[in-house]
């Protein structure tokens, strides 16, 4: 096989922070008491008060901790203590604008949702399958239904997973330092962890679908920004398979909010699993979401992602490979129909032989304001044999000034791979719209047809009709008023 | 983009004055320049294979209608205002079939792309009629509307556009020119199932998207499917032979047939005599360096099989 190089290849210059000064000094035992946040301010000139504002009303926020979480949120924190909110200087925020998170007051949500406002889930669109309905990062137990799981499979609150043991094994792979600053919030900030457990061989036919809704939301005017951060795990063991389907959508009128999701996976040997991923948030939200998947050998994980909604949408997606023989599909699909920002950051990092990787990720930006980034950084690293990856992004900027920052990325160390990548920007293409002409059809519905069909090559990756034909009418519609103005 | 704007195109009266009073059966050749009288030489029965045109004089002794009247078009591309089109004149009766060939790049695809409105190209002299209209002022989906159809040499890929979505679009575009309520998917169904039999498509087809991974064949049924679909008065099936194995061809060619009637024509582009022999022209052209040069019958088609080009040809 060919040795190949890829260009562009970029290398992510370390960021500014200064966690190297502070690596020595908060290197704390496990299980030392949690940090202090009051004290840390003594070192304001190497933290970000900012940070540690937040970091404390999260830990205020909490009136009661379940003990499981206390490891995770002491960890966080301490993580905190030497982070700093990202500015434009640091690679990975190069093009995306946080300041609308940090102008805002921030203020924990720290209650689950009143029995009142669960009227609103009742008459929200029902599900057909078994599903968990998440508010604000609680689990909503009266309004969820996963009866349909069959035994063994578990979902929902870690505090009512039953067997120490499978509850010890999911607590080893919660992790306090996979991610970013986000990822150290969520660990301070999540005030229970979701929990989904295929056990070994078990396959589960009917998808599990995870309804976030964001209830407790703000005027714009008010400048109170309330922040939740959901937390999910899921293991699937050995052989097992499941398809997810997170769904996050908003409450009643664009409200502002700030979701702060993470999601950690890890798909055992052999085992499958479909993740699909729908984020439509209000268009005046904030949505961070981290996802962190660790595949054994043989296994298979595919991502089917449609972002619509938020007014700063930033997806950081992690692929660790354990073990050989992975199958990994990404197939994500953005759009920006107002002055919104849509960012996916990817890391496929591969250290073992024969992984297939494939990510398609296609944007439209149909606001002159509107933005997408897309940093899609694939390592191959020495041991990675045989790998094959393939990367190919395409963008379709409807509106004169709307931009979009694409940083392919590929490193590759192992010589014999095969890896591919292509990123293109265009406009509709003339012979197809002519094709439509040709038979009959205007050039608006063919333009419409067309415009729409361009995410319809990542939504026909949805594993269930149901939910590709929802997303699907979902996306017409939001289409509607870009297209009518042309 | 058109320049010549025709308002209203008179009638050649010359044409239908000598319409259906002369036959003729041997290879003739008209010189470009006095392309003007050609069309006055009507074929009727008098070549060896039967032929829609045959059947003109049935129609309550009503007599064929002219179709399309091409005369002195000259053409661009219009990018680079390279000339390819250099003086085309061409008339085709209703019920005719016509056959263009001429080697690679002689312009036969730019013609028929041309006629349908490409935009890749500048129409830059000369006039085309169809059905009295003049169609350079037409939109593409109006003169698609208006019973002009083409099926590309080589169909664009669709990806994320159903079959089935496309066709529908396309179907209901039409009925609402028409004034007709649109079809549902489900109505749309029960009509276009036997469509596939004369073609010979599985139904599993309409849920690919148009075009996306088809084989040569398939691209080529499908463009015939569309003209099944749609209807057309003038069909202009550009290369449609190419790449077709012979059942492939057999199914093609009888399904173009199948959608003859005394007063629908084609126009076909081909480089092979075989196509000619399933579905057979009243007169075939040759074209050469952006011209039609020779004008005859099947024999020219048979002398070109034998001899290439040369044989043909102008220099
Ligand atoms: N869109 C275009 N851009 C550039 N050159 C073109 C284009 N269309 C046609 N041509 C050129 O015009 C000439 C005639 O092409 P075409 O009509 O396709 O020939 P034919 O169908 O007879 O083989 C060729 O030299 C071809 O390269
Ligand atoms: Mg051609």
């Amino acid at each position: 096989m060919a040795v190949s190089t890829f260009t562009p290849i970029f290398h992510i210059t370390p960021n500014q922070s200064n966690s190297l000064l502070f690596s020595s000094k908060f290197k704390l035992p496990r299980n030392k008491i949690k940090p202090n946040f009051t004290k840390a301010r003594v070192f304001a000139a190497l933290s970000d008060p900012f940070v540690l504002q937040i970091a404390e009303t999260l830990e205020d926020s909490h009136s009661s901790s379940p003990p499981h979480l206390q490891k995770l949120r002491d960890f966080s924190s301490e993580s905190l203590l030497s982070a700093h909110w990202p500015s434009r200087k640091d690679e990975p925020f190069r093009f995306t604008d946080t300041s609308f998170i940090k102008k805002s007051q921030i203020v924990p949500i720290s209650t689950p949702p009143l029995p009142q406002s669960l009227n609103l889930f009742d008459d929200s669109e029902e599900t057909q399958f078994p599903n968990l309905v998440i508010v604000d990062g609680y689990i909503v137990d009266s309004v969820s239904n996963v009866s349909g799981l069959p035994d063994g499979v578990f979902a929902g609150s870690l505090s009512n997973l039953d067997s120490e043991v499978i509850k010890k094994r999911v607590l080893d792979f919660v992790s306090s330092s996979d991610g970013d600053l986000f990822w150290s919030l969520n660990g301070v900030g999540a005030p229970d962890l979701v929990v989904v457990y295929v056990p070994e061989g078990c396959v589960v036919e009917t998808p599990l679908h995870l309804r976030y809704f964001s209830d407790k939301g703000e005027e714009k005017e008010s400048n109170k920004l309330p922040v939740s951060n959901p937390r999910l795990l899921v293991l699937v063991e050995k052989g097992g398979e499941i398809g997810i389907i997170e769904e996050y959508v908003g409450g009643e009128g664009e409200k502002c909010y700030w979701t702060n999701s993470v999601m950690e996976v890890v798909v055992g040997d052999g085992a499958k699993l479909t993740h699909s991923y729908i984020q439509n948030q209000s268009l005046q939200a904030a949505h961070i979401k981290w996802t962190s998947v660790r595949q054994e050998s043989t296994s298979t994980y595919k991502l089917i992602e449609v972002s619509t909604g938020g007014k700063l949408s930033r997806h950081n997606f992690h692929m660790q490979q354990v073990g050989p023989d992975t199958v990994t599909e990404l197939s994500t699909f953005h759009l920006s129909i107002t002055d919104q920002t849509q960012d996916l950051h990817s890391k496929l990092i591969l250290d073992h032989p024969r992984g297939i990787t494939r990510q398609l990720h296609k944007c439209i930006i149909a606001h002159s304001s509107g933005q997408a980034v897309f940093d899609g950084n694939v390592q191959v690293n020495r041991e990675a044999q045989q790998t094959d990856a393939g990367q190919l992004t395409r963008t379709l900027l409807l509106e004169p000034r709307a931009t979009v920052n694409l940083k392919p990325n590929l490193q590759i160390i192992a010589d014999d791979v095969k890896c591919s990548h292509g990123a293109a920007i265009c406009d509709l293409e003339e012979n197809q719209l002519f094709y439509f002409q040709a038979r009959g059809i205007d050039l608006q519905t063919a333009r419409k047809a067309l415009i729409f069909s361009f995410g319809a090559e990542v939504l026909d990756h949805f594993p269930n009709k149901s939910i590709q034909k929802k997303v699907e009418s979902h996306v017409k519609q939001l289409l509607v008023p870009s297209l009518s103005s042309q | 983009m058109a320049v010549l704007n025709y308002s209203s195109p008179s009638p050649p009266s010359l044409i239908s004055s000598f319409k259906n009073s002369t036959s003729i059966s041997h290879l003739f050749t008209v010189p470009a320049t006095r392309r003007r009288s050609f069309p006055s030489f009507r074929i009727k029965s008098s070549l060896a294979v039967e032929s829609p045109a045959a059947s003109g004089t049935s129609n309550g002794g009503e007599s064929p209608k002219i179709l399309l009247q091409v005369k002195d078009l000259t053409a661009v591309i219009a990018q680079t205002e390279q000339p390819i089109l250099k003086g085309v004149n061409l008339c085709i009766y209703e019920g005719e079939v016509h056959a263009v060939m001429g080697k690679n790049g002689s312009g036969k695809s730019t013609f028929a792309k041309v006629l349908v409105g490409h935009k890749d190209y500048e129409v830059t002299g000369g006039s085309i009629v169809f059905k009295g209209e003049n169609l350079l002022d037409m939109e593409p989906e109006d003169r698609s509307i208006a019973g002009l159809f083409m099926s590309f040499q080589s169909p664009v890929e669709i990806p994320g556009v159903s079959n089935i979505d496309f066709l529908l679009m396309a179907y209901n575009a039409r009925r609402r020119k028409l004034g007709l309520p649109e079809y549902s998917p489900i109505e749309f169904y029960a009509y276009i199932m036997p469509k596939l039999e004369v073609v010979n498509i599985k139904p599993d087809f309409l849920n690919r998207n148009v075009n996306e991974g088809f084989s040569g064949g398939e691209k080529k049924r499908n463009e015939i499917l569309q003209l099944a679909v749609l209807g057309a008065e003038l069909s202009i099936l550009d290369e449609i032979d190419s790449g077709l194995d012979v059942d492939a061809l057999r199914d093609v060619s009888k399904a173009v047939n199948g959608l003859l009637t005394p007063r629908k024509s084609v126009l076909m582009i081909t480089h092979y005599l075989r196509l000619l022999e399933y579905i057979q022209p009243n007169y075939i052209h040759i074209m050469e360096d952006g011209k039609i040069i020779k004008t005859g019958d099947i024999s020219i088609a048979k002398l070109l099989e034998k001899e290439g080009y040369k044989a043909v040809s102008a220099t």
